[in-house]
């Protein structure tokens, strides 16, 4: 599973997760995990995660502070995840179809109803709950971050946010960050999304050279540094200043995570031990 | 005598911390207790995840995080 492919020329490192090789699961709502998933009896979660959540550890240990980058579909009405605790993790989701109903627990607590283009990010910090649900007839397409926190035991905290897909095209656009208008999150991480058309090139400058970038192509296809990239493919790049990406198709949909390289030691120890693989 | 650093470690299914310098009292886990001295049958107790899938972490507390970690 996650059958990277490994690339170290003279300046940047890079590795590509093609689209079948994230590892994928179908969590269905019944027995044990009923009390957990929610929509028993016929709710199912579909889940494709790039670094191998199932497993937690067992694939590629994530990306700098990047641990989940999962894409899941909720099917059937009343789908969903039960309320359940979280300490630490910075949650993020990005909703893409259907609609998300988000309860959770942090400050005042609040119901939160996010569709397509919206997006929140949950700080846990010190514990907060929450509650997943599509309660909508149509599936839910969400795509979820878990990010190690800046800090241990912050105050819990949540934001949520909307991206334009149809003012914001041909643009960059930081969704989770320190730029103007994006969600605030403590850590040294953002999140942007690239809604593109055919014959555009876009560099993006990373913060400095012990920032890595991991690029996901929901839709549509690109080439990045080299590489072209097809719906779900994604690559990481790091150990460069910049990357370019150039749109390949019309209506391509592209998340770039930004993240600071922690951890580096351990991810070249795994890449070691998977060389050829 | 060697006194190797107290380690950190979270949960990856919920992000449950475990600090060998703190312990978790309220789970019978002294002050102290090192991580290498917990059972691996051991669960974290907030969501069932088994011990061999905590991460250990070099990350700060924030203020006041200390004691409400202790208290968890």
């Amino acid at each position: 599973m996650n059958d990277a492919a490994m690339n170290d020329t003279a300046m940047n490192s890079t590795f590509v997760i093609r689209s079948a090789e994230r590892g994928h699961q179908m969590l269905k709502s019944d027995g044990s995990r009923a009390s957990y998933l929610a929509g028993h009896p016929d709710a199912f979660i579909t889940r494709a995660s790039s670094f191998n959540f199932n497993q937690y550890q067992s694939g590629r240990p994530g990306f700098g502070t990047v641990r989940v980058f999962g894409e899941e579909v909720f099917h059937g009405s009343g789908c969903g995840y039960n309320m359940h605790p979280h300490h630490n993790f910075v949650i993020c989701a990005f909703v893409f179809a259907g609609e998300l109903t988000h309860l959770n627990t942090a400050g005042a607590g609040m119901v939160d109803r996010l569709q397509a283009g919206d997006y929140y990010v949950f700080s846990a910090g010190s514990g907060g709950k929450h509650c997943e649900l599509s309660v909508t007839p149509e599936d839910m397409h969400v795509i979820y971050l878990w990010l190690l926190p800046e800090q241990l035991y912050m105050p819990p905290t949540y934001h949520r946010g909307h991206f334009d897909f149809r003012k914001r095209r041909n643009e960059v656009v930081q969704l989770v960050g320190e730029a103007d208008g994006a969600l605030p999150i403590q850590q040294d991480l953002s999140v942007s999304r690239l809604m593109g058309d055919a014959g555009n090139r876009f560099p993006y400058q990373l913060r400095t050279l012990s920032h890595g970038a991991y690029v996901f192509v929901r839709e549509g296809s690109i080439r990045c540094c080299g590489t072209e990239l097809g719906p779900r493919d994604s690559k990481g790049v790091w150990n460069t200043e910049s990357i370019e990406i150039e749109v390949l198709e019309d209506d391509s949909d592209v998340l770039i995570v930004e993240t600071i390289m922690i951890d580096d030691a351990k991810i070249k120890a795994w890449e070691s031990e998977h060389v050829g693989h | 005598m060697t006194t190797e650093p107290l380690k950190r470690l979270m949960c990856l299914g919920c992000g449950f911390s475990y600090d060998e310098a703190l312990g978790l009292p309220e789970h019978g886990l002294a002050p102290g207790t090192r991580w290498a001295d917990i059972p691996e049958s051991w669960v974290c107790p907030d969501c069932g995840t088994p011990k061999h899938m905590f991460e250990m972490v070099v990350i700060g507390y924030a203020a006041g995080g200390p004691e409400l970690a202790q208290k968890a």
